[in-house]
């Protein structure tokens, strides 16, 4: 703003305060809190990487699922708790054997060239996304929904058309389900199921996303896009519920260095970025009102490979116990991390709903039992001074893995004597040495795909294609397959827990905790929601 | 000097063939592809995007086809990693952002670089030499990757003048860092080879017996010393140019200016192969090219070389 | 990036102009080097910066991947020098003994770029000095293959490397070394072109020594003087290189270090006030590679008799 801008802005506001009247541009008020907007509702967010695409069939990073999320609008929403509201949905209905649902579809639902949104425009987006075709990685996602023949035209078995969506009329889909899935309307909030404008598919082919071609139904419309470096978004005036958005546009910066993005954000160019392993204490002391920290839905652990062909000594249900006892997490959550996570017991996040976490016995121990137990079991086991242990244990490339492997691997030193072999890896080779079986203890994270217990737990299934540690144990699998038609699952997932303790196929090491720095005039962030799914329409700018 | 220049042309073709084939033989023979993420895909999704891209035909196949599109149209294929984007999109975008803050760096560290050598060594053994040369050193040995923090910390943070990075379409005050950044070191060695190499033009005969007849230093120095002076600086240039490319990955990185270079780091760390090779085979050929150029020029400017 | 061949060469002629005024070169050119007060100062400097990489461990309190769990992350502040802490240097942000890390991170770097030097110099004398020895076809195509070497982006495929195969220092020398011959070969082919006309090359040919003899005995020694210059100012080239791949996150596996790692960590929380996690290990960087440019600088006078 230049100087006589200010002046005049000032003077206005002046204006406004003797008479009383709140009409001039920028200078309303929020309609449900009454706080003064700020006049420039620019909302200017940090993000690491270029997500690979903003197309809702493609999109497969969290990134750009915040974009999708922004520029289209799905069957249902979620709001500030994480609860589901009505989208371009104003509601649902499910047959009684659970395997049908109806969404009614609201009749003021626009796309941004002004036609309508048609339950056929959800059909072609759903069939897109699962068609061999379009080669989505994501497909595998309307394969989870379980809708009817999602499998067979995933394999290209089934001609996409067989997908079990039908547009009964304009306003009202119906979606044909393969077995009952208790949190499927959970799922159409993601940005896999939302529509496309099928005449700008058509139209522009693998173009249709860039800005000029690109038709979408969603709070805001693409402005502008440049790769690894900036992608703009305005508001859509043809918006159903348009009225209700406040901020004007939503700018998402790529700045790679968090440190640099940390500099950005204090030179005010940034409202929103991540705060840097360590470095929350000082910042929550030097800007209490901006710098947050809340619980995200991922689990952090360490698993030890079980297969056949991994070192033997690792097979030994003590020493894994030991090597998990020997771990201080209250050093790792306060000291390398320090951004409010909790140290972690038990592998499902305890904020994660409808589950308590249990009682394990190690979480209540002092450390100091725990690393006296830990050197009991070791010592037992036949390892001590005269024949240490020694193991590999692999990371992917980050400052903060690093720091996290460093310290467990100093406290496996220090308490047990044991020696450790660092070895990190880029992404993509990790991937394959972990997804392969080449390694004896790697690093792993396990974000949530729904807020409920079995999506942590159910990687403890013998034959889930994501239990990288190949544990094998019949009586979680009955347990877990119980738990999915259980009315109080909260038993089954408790016993499954005491189990991942005993066995120690993994070793939980902390529970995650978003933890960022956000401008203190940006109000309407969802700090309540566990997932982070937030919307830029809910956000706005208050005058200071 | 034309059959020099078809000699040259010669040699460039079979050489980005060669870079062709090994970078697709190294990308090829690399654990994990670009496919792979932390949640592994069905058999079924996997087989349907390999399709797409054409990796589940034989390696011999992949490779001719691959060669084919880009000799005779030259289409890079998509990326695998930017699904909604060709290489060439992404070529498109980041190579220009690379070339402009390059040029400039070039433009600065030439210029600067060769006023202070030239400065240096007219005023030889004199507190202006000492310093050009102490400026210089100490530029060459502060890495650029702790370089760009400190200017981030001084001019956004402290002074708040510039912005702390982005491109904004190559505004200038989004350029002066980035250049800066990318360019002292380069002007640091530009400035120490013309200042010995000066020195060396100025104490030869023919530079002598032009001071005897009265000339006047500055005409010595522009009519005379200047060119033969500026031959090694010349051969300096084509390192000089591909080492800014290469730098453009510190550039990108600290500045987010969204160049060729970070494109680099994130497919080669991706698997992005379409990417890798498309970005490969154009750096490969600029590198020959401004090499030509510049053996092109040398030979203008000294007629003692003949090819 | 490397050092300019035009300099280089440069030192050639004089060699060969040296080379028939008698065997007094090599005193000649010890008593120039020893004139060079910064050549001596900073070979002086040289020396020490060995000593603290070999024998700065004995110094060390701490191992130098023992983690202080008080003085770490968030409590990195903590980690100031002191003598009474015995971290002479501090701590780094993962709570370990600076002074120790920057001890090992000087020897890595310095041998990196020693070896480093060392294979190019060896391959590029090596292959220079058989192309210029047999000329003619042989030559043609040594060098076309230089010509076609030398036009691929190296630095891209480095990079390839690494994150391919892994990364080990073995790889990081293998692929420093296979950037930086081929100068080295092109100043060594034209070396040896004027020196095979020289008589005593002449007579062992005429003998029937084998040519590979020759080489090894007549040839590459007389190249010895711009070898030793040309690695002299291609060491400190090979450790900002290294430093370079470390920022990339491609250097060597923790916990051993260099020195490009260590300014790298600390380049990223000099921010948060913990300036002397870069103060140190740059320190040794800045010392190192200034010492080197002297010294290979001071070389090269030494060996080029002419009047600067």
């Amino acid at each position: 703003m230049t100087l006589k801008n200010r002046l005049l802005a000032t003077s206005a506001a002046i204006l406004i305060a003797a008479t009383g009247t709140v009409h001039a541009n920028g200078h309303a008020t929020h309609p449900l809190t009454g706080e003064t907007l700020a006049s420039d509702q620019t909302f200017t967010y940090r993000v690491g990487d270029e997500s690979p695409s903003y197309d809702p069939g493609l999109v497969e990073d969290v990134d750009g699922a915040d974009v999708v999320r922004d520029l289209f609008e799905g069957l249902m929403n979620q709001d500030a708790a994480g609860n589901l509201i009505p989208g371009v949905a104003t509601g649902y209905t499910v047959s009684d054997d659970k395997l049908v649902y109806t969404f009614t579809l609201r009749d003021n639902a626009k796309w941004s060239n002004g036609d309508p949104v048609t339950a056929g425009d959800f059909v072609y987006a759903w069939r897109r996304a699962a068609s061999p075709e379009l080669a989505s990685p994501y497909s595998w996602y309307i394969e989870l929904m379980s809708i009817e023949n999602a499998s067979a035209v995933i394999a290209g078995d089934m001609d996409p058309s067989e997908l079990g969506v039908t547009a009964i009329d304009d306003t009202t889909l119906e979606v044909r389900l393969s077995q009952p899935l208790p949190y499927f309307a959970q799922m159409v909030t993601h940005g896999t199921t939302f529509p496309v404008h099928q005449a700008t598919v058509e139209a522009h082919g693998s173009d249709w996303m860039k800005p000029g071609n690109i038709v979408s139904n969603g709070a805001y419309v693409l402005t502008e896009f440049v790769p690894q470096e900036r992608l703009v978004r305005e508001r859509n005036p043809m918006y159903w519920n348009n009225d209700a958005t406040i901020l004007e546009k939503v700018v998402k910066l790529v700045v790679a260095d968090e440190n640099v993005a940390l500099t950005r954000y204090l030179a005010g160019e940034l409202d929103m970025t991540d705060v840097p392993a360590g470095q929350f204490p000082r910042l929550s002391t030097q800007y209490p009102n901006q710098a947050v920290s809340v619980p995200q839905a991922c689990s952090y652990y360490y698993m030890f490979n079980l297969r056949d062909n991994a070192p033997a000594e690792l097979q030994n249900p003590d020493v894994r116990k030991a090597l998990s006892l020997a771990i201080d997490r209250d050093i790792i959550v306060d000291a390398v991390l320090a951004g409010g996570q909790k140290p972690a017991y038990t592998f499902t996040h305890w904020a994660t709903a409808g589950f308590e976490t249990p009682d394990i016995p190690m979480a209540s121990m002092t450390q100091d039992a725990r690393n006296a137990m830990a050197q009991e079991l070791l010592a037992q086991a036949g390892y001590g001074s005269d024949n240490p242990l020694s193991i590999d244990l692999l990371y992917n490339t980050s400052e903060a893995h690093k720091s996290v492997a460093l310290a467990v691997s100093q406290m496996w030193k220090q308490t047990l004597g044991v020696e450790t072999t660092l070895s990190n890896q880029e992404w993509q080779t990790f991937l394959e040495a972990r997804g392969t079986g080449d390694y004896a203890v790697a690093r792993g994270g396990w974000c949530a795909d729904y807020n409920e217990a079995s999506t942590f737990l159910d990687l403890m299934q013998s034959e889930s294609g994501y239990n990288d540690s190949k544990y094998l144990n019949p009586e979680v699998d009955a347990l877990l397959a119980e738990a999915k038609t259980s009315n109080n699952p909260q038993p089954l997932y408790d016993r499954v827990e005491e189990f991942i303790a005993q066995d120690t196929p993994i070793i939980p090491i902390y529970h995650y905790a978003a933890v960022d720095m956000f401008a203190e005039d940006l109000k309407g962030w969802p700090t309540e929601n566990f997932e982070q799914n937030w919307y830029s329409r809910n956000l706005y700018k208050v005058a200071e | 000097m034309f059959s020099f220049v078809a000699r040259r042309l010669a040699v460039a073709i079979p050489t980005l063939l060669i870079l062709i084939v090994v970078s697709f033989v190294l990308m090829y023979a690399a654990p994990g592809g670009p496919f792979n993420s932390e949640r592994p895909l069905p058999p079924a999704v996997l087989a349907n995007i390999e399709a797409k891209y054409g990796l589940d035909q034989p390696f011999w196949k992949q490779i001719v086809n691959y060669v084919a599109s880009v000799v005779t149209q030259f289409d890079f294929g998509p990326s695998f990693q930017y699904k909604d984007r060709s290489v060439n999109d992404v070529i498109a975008q980041g190579f220009p952002v690379t070339l402009t803050y390059g040029f400039w760096s070039f433009v600065v560290a030439v210029t600067i670089g060769v006023s202070l050598g030239v400065a240096a060594a007219i005023k030889h053994n004199t507190w202006l030499d000492y310093l050009a040369v102490g400026i210089s050193i100490g530029a060459q040995v502060l890495p650029n990757f702790v370089m760009a923090p400190i200017l981030l910390l001084i001019f956004t943070l402290w002074l708040g003048w510039l912005p702390g990075g982005g491109w904004n379409g190559g505004q200038w005050p989004y350029l002066i860092m980035p250049v800066i950044a990318l360019s002292t070191s380069y002007m640091a060695s530009i400035a120490r080879i013309t200042r010995s190499s000066m020195l060396e033009v100025l104490n030869a005969n023919f530079i002598r017996t032009a001071r005897a007849k009265g000339l006047p230093m500055r005409r010595v120095i522009w009519k005379h010393a200047m060119k033969p002076a500026m031959l090694p600086v010349l051969s300096y240039l084509g390192p000089a140019f591909v080492g800014m490319i290469t730098g453009s990955v510190i550039i990108d990185v600290f500045f987010s200016t969204g160049g060729i270079g970070q494109f680099f780091v994130n497919s080669a760390f991706n698997r992005d192969y379409s990417v890798i090779m498309g970005i490969t085979i154009l750096v490969g050929a600029l590198t020959i090219f401004f090499n030509l150029v510049v053996d092109i020029l040398y030979a203008w400017i000294d007629p003692k070389i003949r090819y | 990036m490397l050092p300019n061949p035009a300099t280089v060469e440069s030192v050639a002629e004089a060699m060969n102009m040296a080379e028939i005024k008698g065997r007094s070169l090599w005193a000649d050119a010890r008593q120039r080097f020893l004139h060079n007060k910064a050549a001596v100062v900073s070979l002086i400097i040289l020396a020490l910066v060995g000593a603290f990489a070999l024998f700065g461990g004995l110094l060390a309190q701490y191992e130098n991947d023992f983690v202080d769990f008080t003085l770490i992350g968030s409590n990195a502040y903590k980690g100031v020098p002191s003598l009474e802490t015995s971290h002479y240097f501090g701590t780094d942000n993962s709570g370990r003994d600076l002074f120790a890390r920057t001890v090992q991170g000087t020897g890595i770097s310095l041998m990196v770029g020693i070896v480093g030097a060392l294979v190019a110099v060896v391959v590029g004398t090596l292959y220079g000095a058989t192309a210029g020895y047999f000329g003619g076809r042989v030559d043609g195509v040594m060098m076309r293959i230089v010509d076609v070497l030398m036009s691929i982006p190296f630095m891209f495929v480095l990079i390839l490397m690494l994150v391919i195969f892994g990364r080990s220092i073995f790889m990081l020398f293998l692929g420093i070394g296979l950037i930086s011959w081929l100068d080295m070969a092109r100043i060594a082919r034209g070396q040896t072109l004027t020196i095979k006309n020289k008589e005593f090359v002449e007579v062992a040919h005429a003998t029937g020594v084998h040519p590979v003899k020759i080489i090894l005995r007549h040839i590459v020694p007389n190249l010895l003087g711009i070898v030793i210059v040309y690695a002299t100012l291609l060491v400190p080239n090979m450790i900002i290189f290294e430093s370079f791949i470390s920022f990339l996150g491609l250097g060597v596996q923790e916990p051993a270090t260099s020195l490009g790692a260590l300014i790298n960590e600390g380049s990223s929380t000099m921010q948060y006030g913990y300036y002397w996690q870069i103060a140190f290990p740059l320190f040794f960087f800045v010392v190192t590679i200034f010492a080197f440019f002297f010294v290979g600088d001071g070389l090269r006078d030494a060996l080029d008799p002419k009047d600067r």
